[in-house]
């Protein structure tokens, strides 16, 4: 495997050149105080430092070993506790986090940028400290402040970690029908007991508390997804002065043996009339979890990215080294007794749908971040109204767009290596297994289809899928004719959505059953078009500084090829969509 | 774990009533192959690989093979099911009697390769090396060598192996450094590394027969110079021919894999070690080429296999696990929630898991049914007419169907959700099995290459002409057939494009080779998909047939019908995309530097 190095280069680049992000800052004052292009390009720089330098060579390693159970207690990997303690002192845990309580104060756009870098360099390792952000963004939102200055600032500085307990042993997808339960408490607290399974970083000896946001009932509570609260369970009770005081009735009774992400801990979590403290009203459980929702599906997506930027660092470099065969046009190193095998067409097109498919996604998920950020910090209602509903129907996309493309990418990323990528010291494999879970966890990409076609297009009536759309078209009506290349492909891939789209609107009217029938390839053809866009914008800088260096050249190459090989996807999944649901159910269960 | 049921229903629609191997095998002599005797064996052979096989699948894949200095130890209860299997007569079914086979069809013991890949993959890697390495031997072994070796690798005694890779040379074999010196008597003394040798070493049987490519001194350089070695673990005995003095080979290591981690994958290194050519000198890679036909539909039939345990765990998992109610109101109203297969999301992950298995299989048999003509057909113009269409198919199904089964077995992992990605469950294990089978025995963009330079423009476009006039055949009797019309004509219109496809990257490959490699993948997989859509449409056609017939079973030829529709709606217009991509030519993937591509 090939040592990781921080794509910053391609990261300034989508921030800097493409969305001149700082004039995105400037405009919004909780930002404009805090984060500049120096400051953020010396923050990524760094990022990219602890990364490669301390993380990424315990990735291989934290595989093999996994994390080991013992008697209730969880060990990670060896290197882990140490690196994790690095990171949190850098402040990265709490990089995104509130200022008030100790957070470095980044927009999501930059913290997307490390996420994707931590991943890259050990997905497993990653968890810990997304889980821990994802738990400070409930807690932040929803909490009291009591709970948010007990809480939040040791989360912040890596000290105390977080877990998000939702799923249940009968029900993942389903979290109306969960089992564990509220007993109010005279003092105002909760006992909270049943069993939550899939709780990734559930337990770990990284930090000295872990701090459990659990789903659960309370005794008089609606039946259904309304009658859910959420509750902050502390693994170690705090006392008034922030000091650690008794255990809390939780266990750890056991880890998950997975396909891949082995050194992230997935445990069973057994809440035992442990204290709790509610978030928010009772029964508004969903509602403070989804608050979170956007930024975690986003940051999940991007994990289809970092494995798949790691692929590809890989893959260019063994096939820029490993000779094998002459090209077909002739001897290349005509010194060596085969030429690399980067000269023969086919590995080519594997490298280069990575490379379109990895650069397409860090410029489609800092598009999608800087939605998030616009949502968040604007100022004007109706900016921050187009982007709440750009967020909402760009999130599900994300999530199950990139991770899919993700696993293409590393699939691809091994296949180059031949019968090297399929065995475990040279590490491709492990990148597809960590892929892997990318497309299940945190709503599995089938469920984020349904969203985005069922509540997010069709619930608006289109109205959010059509501020997408509009901003493309406006692009491409004021695009130069230079641009043409790239320009009339998008035209035609944008024509294509709003066709499938119209039709979807129509056709959910009469049968509901048309919206999961044509979900997951709509969502797919719906990222093409994203992803073309990017490219579109892309290559517009490109094309403008094409003289200065070869990278934009590179850039320029990928996005025509981009539109050749990859775009055309979008007629079979059209073409499909077109078929409709009748073909799905012209069998019984029993039938299949 | 999903248990294994072989899937016997399907195997018979194809087997007897779509490709009616019963008049084939007629045909060609197979005498001993009657209806009841292929039925008694499939029922026979499904047991063995549920009851035996099935059962050490998972923990096979806990424990691993062991490696301990030279040794290799295959996980509990391998051992003892090589043995069962060997004492049932399955390693020779398809052997030549001349030497313990039993001269059945190659067909027939592809079927049971299917059940066996299935059940265990890792586990029948051993006897699939051996099948292997049985037919290199029986095609260019002296009469002696086959009295030797043949033998007892058909008895299941010994077994096999195929040694082609080494450190620096997969793909290219041409720039192999194992050297083969002549001695005296006539051997030669072998030296050299070999790696990824599946079934190198292992506690399975009595003696090891490597096949080992290998250079003479004064080789010609290049795929010219490469000869064809036999090279046991022990010697055969001179006297009693039995396991002898050892040889100087040893097994260095056993790879840690993604998958497959029961079969041992083993570096082999020969020192001095006493091997006999096998062929003539310097024609090693066409011995071997002998069998690709075969390994290679075998390696494809891995895809379905895999596939096809996936479809089973999904299924049963879909039909319990209760999550959400329907769209269009509740279906089990008693319960929680209904039962996933409910939602239309689910139902498309199961029915491509379906469409891709049941087709592949129809492709799979179709190809055998072919290996049958040209092993055994009387007319050298009917063995030719089979050695064609083999030709042609056999890297279609390597690489279509292996990247099929991959797709299917995630499909099947992702059914499961959450519980997917956790071992105990066993579909993570299915689709880390399959991800060798797109790499191994040829990566599948060599079979592409194979596909679209060697087979079908090399013979300029004759052997794509041998296929397409099939299914143009097959349109125009069927242009008539009103329920379908559809689908015939869709059909029609793929098979016309195929060939103007064909014609334009021939054309652009005339004044850039580059053409060929940058449309080669993209090729393939359109190929595989109109053939798949043939073999659909004769499915449809023989379901359609016996349900007007009211000849019984209306469920299941119900069901194929379904299943054809999803196919020709749901997964062939995946065509227009390939079609796409190979007509995009080489420009925008070869203009760019290797430094460019680095950024």
């Amino acid at each position: 495997m090939a040592d990781y190095k921080a794509p910053l280069r391609d990261m300034r680049f989508v921030l800097n050149e493409v969305f001149e992000v700082s004039k995105l800052w400037a405009q919004l004052p909780a930002l404009a105080e805090v984060v500049d292009e120096e400051t953020a390009n010396a923050i990524l720089e760094e990022a990219g430092k602890v990364t490669a330098g301390i993380i990424a060579p315990l990735n291989r390693s934290g595989d093999e070993e996994g994390c080991s159970w013992s008697n209730g207690a969880v060990k990670t990997p060896d290197g882990f506790p140490q690196a994790y303690k690095t990171y949190a002192e850098g402040g990265w845990v709490g990089v995104g986090g509130d200022a008030m309580f100790g957070g470095m104060g980044m927009p999501k756009v930059i913290s997307a940028q490390v996420e994707e870098m931590v991943n890259s360099a050990n997905l497993s390792f990653g968890l810990y400290p997304m889980l821990t952000a994802g738990a400070c963004l409930s807690i932040n939102a929803h909490a009291s402040e009591e709970l948010k200055e007990k809480y939040l600032p040791n989360m912040y500085a890596g000290t105390w970690a977080g877990s998000m307990c939702l799923t249940e042993p009968h029900a993942g997808t389903d979290l109306g029908i969960i089992r564990t339960k509220a007993e109010p408490q005279a003092d105002g607290s909760y006992k909270v007991s049943g069993t939550k399974i899939f709780i990734t970083g559930g337990e770990h000896d990284l930090t000295e508390n872990i701090i459990h946001l659990v789903l659960a009932k309370l005794p008089d509570a609606p039946a259904g997804p309304k009658g859910i609260s959420l509750f902050l369970v502390p693994k170690f009770m705090v006392n008034a002065d922030g000091s650690l005081g008794e255990a809390n009735s939780l266990s750890c009774g056991s880890i998950e043996h997975k396909m891949g992400i082995k050194a992230s801990a997935t445990c069973v979590m057994n809440f035992d009339g442990a204290t709790g403290y509610i978030i928010d009203a009772p029964n508004r459980g969903l509602a403070a979890m989804f608050t979170m929702m956007n930024y975690e599906r986003l940051g999940v997506g991007i994990q289809g990215l970092s494995t798949g930027e790691r692929s590809y660092q890989s893959a260019i470099e063994y096939a820029r080294e490993r000779i094998q065969s002459r090209a077909p046009t002739g001897p290349v190193a005509t010194d060596k007794a085969a030429d690399p095998i980067i000269v023969h067409p086919d590995v080519r097109r594997m490298l280069l749908t990575m490379k379109s498919l990895n650069e397409g996604g860090r410029a489609f998920s800092s598009y999608v971040a800087m939605q998030l950020d616009t949502a968040k910090f604007s100022e004007d209602p109706a900016t921050r109204k187009r982007a709440e509903e750009l967020v909402a129907l760009l999130t599900p996309v994300a999530k199950a767009f990139l991770t899919d493309v993700g696993l293409e990418t590393t699939i691809h990323g091994q296949q180059i290596f031949g019968g090297h990528g399929f065995i475990r010291e040279w590490g491709q494999e492990q990148l597809v297994r960590d892929c892997r879970i990318t497309q299940i966890y945190e709503g599995t990409n089938g469920i984020q289809a349904l969203d985005l076609v069922g509540r997010k297009v069709i619930g608006s009536g289109g109205a959010f899928y059509k501020h997408f759309a509009d901003e493309i078209k406006a692009f491409t009506d004021s695009a130069d004719s230079s641009l043409s290349e790239f320009v009339e492909p998008l035209k035609g891939a944008i024509s294509i959505l709003e066709q499938m789209t119209a039709d979807l609107l129509e056709r959910a009217k009469s049968n509901p059953n048309e919206i999961g029938a044509a979900s997951v390839e709509y969502l797919h053809a719906f990222g093409y078009t994203a992803y073309a866009y990017m490219w579109a914008l892309m290559a517009r800088t490109a094309l403008a500084k094409q003289g200065e260096d070869d990278f934009y050249a590179s850039k320029l190459g990928t996005a025509r090829f981009y539109f050749a090989r990859i775009l055309p996807r979008i007629h079979s999944l059209s073409a499909s969509v077109k078929a409709g649901s009748e073909s799905l159910y012209l069998l019984d269960a029993a039938q299949f | 774990m999903p248990d294994y049921k072989a899937p016997m229903r399907d195997m018979r629609f194809l087997v007897d009533e779509v490709f009616d191997f019963h008049t084939s095998y007629a045909a060609l002599g197979a005498t001993d192959a009657s209806p009841d005797m292929v039925s008694a064996i499939l029922e026979e052979g499904a047991k063995f690989c549920e009851q035996v096989l099935a059962p050490i699948n998972r923990s096979g894949d806990e424990q691993e093979c062991q490696f301990d200095n030279g040794v290799v130890t295959t996980p509990e209860g391998f051992k003892e099911a090589f043995a069962l299997y060997v004492e049932g007569g399955w390693n020779g079914l398809a052997a030549d009697p001349a030497y313990g086979g039993q001269g059945l069809p190659h067909s027939l013991g592809l079927m049971i390769s299917e059940m066996v890949g299935a059940s265990n993959t890792s586990w029948g890697m051993y006897p699939g090396l051996t099948h292997g390495a049985m037919s290199a031997i029986h095609a260019h072994g002296s009469e002696a060598q086959k009295q030797t070796y043949l033998t007892k690798l058909t008895e299941g005694t010994w077994t096999g192996t195929m040694c082609l890779t080494e450190a620096h040379c997969g793909t290219d074999l041409g720039i192999i450094k194992t050297r083969a010196v002549p001695q005296a008597d006539g051997s030669y003394s072998l030296t050299g590394s070999k790696i990824f040798i599946s079934a190198g070493e292992h506690d399975m049987s009595q003696n090891i027969v490597h096949l080992v490519l290998a250079k003479l001194p004064d080789a010609p350089a290049g795929t010219k110079g490469i000869s064809l070695f036999i090279v046991p673990k022990f010697l055969p005995d001179p006297a009693t021919g039995e396991a002898g003095e050892r040889n100087g080979v040893s097994c260095g290591s056993i790879e840690h894999k993604m998958g497959i981690k029961a079969s041992a994958t083993c570096v082999i290194n020969f020192d001095g070690a006493r091997g006999f050519l096998i062929g003539e000198l310097n024609k090693g890679l066409n011995c071997m080429f002998t069998m690709m036909n075969h390994a290679r539909l075998g390696t494809g039939m891995q895809g379905l296999c895999l596939g096809e345990a996936s479809f089973q765990g999904a299924i049963k998992y879909a039909n319990e696990r209760l999550q959400m109610r329907s769209l269009t109101g509740p279906k089990a109203p008693e319960k929680a929630a209904d039962p996933i297969i409910v939602h239309p999301d689910v139902r498309r992950m199961l029915l491509t898991m379906k469409a891709f298995n049941q087709g592949n299989r129809a492709l799979a048999y179709f190809t055998a049914q072919l290996l049958d003509q040209a092993h055994r057909a009387d007319s050298a113009e009917a063995r030719e007419e089979a050695e064609n269409l083999l030709a042609l198919l056999t890297p279609i199904c390597k690489a279509f169907m292996t990247e099929t089964g991959l797709e299917v077995t995630n499909h099947g992992m992702q059914v499961f959700g959450g519980h997917g990605f956790i071992r105990e469950w066993g579909m993570e294990q299915l689709v880390r099995d399959c991800r060798i089978a797109p790499i191994y025995e040829g990566t599948n963009g060599i079979q592409a290459l194979d596909l679209l330079g060697r087979k079908v423009l090399g013979s300029q476009g004759k052997l794509l002409r041998g296929f397409t006039r099939i299914v143009h055949k097959f349109c125009e009797a069927q242009a008539a057939n009103p329920q379908f019309s559809t689908y015939v004509s869709q059909l029609s219109g793929l098979n016309k494009q195929w060939g103007e496809l064909t014609q334009q990257i021939g054309m652009a490959a005339m004044k850039n080779p580059d053409e060929v490699g940058a449309a080669s993948m993209d090729y393939l997989m359109f190929s595989g998909y109109v053939i798949l859509a043939y073999l659909w449409l004769r499915m449809a056609l023989v379901a359609s047939d016996k349900l007007a017939a009211g000849s019984g079973d209306a469920e299941f030829y119900q069901a194929k019908l379904a299943t054809c529709e999803f196919y020709f709606k749901r997964l062939l217009p995946r065509t227009a995309t390939h079609l796409a991509a190979a007509q995009a030519g080489s420009d925008c993937m070869m203009s760019m530097s290797a430094e460019s591509l680095a950024f």
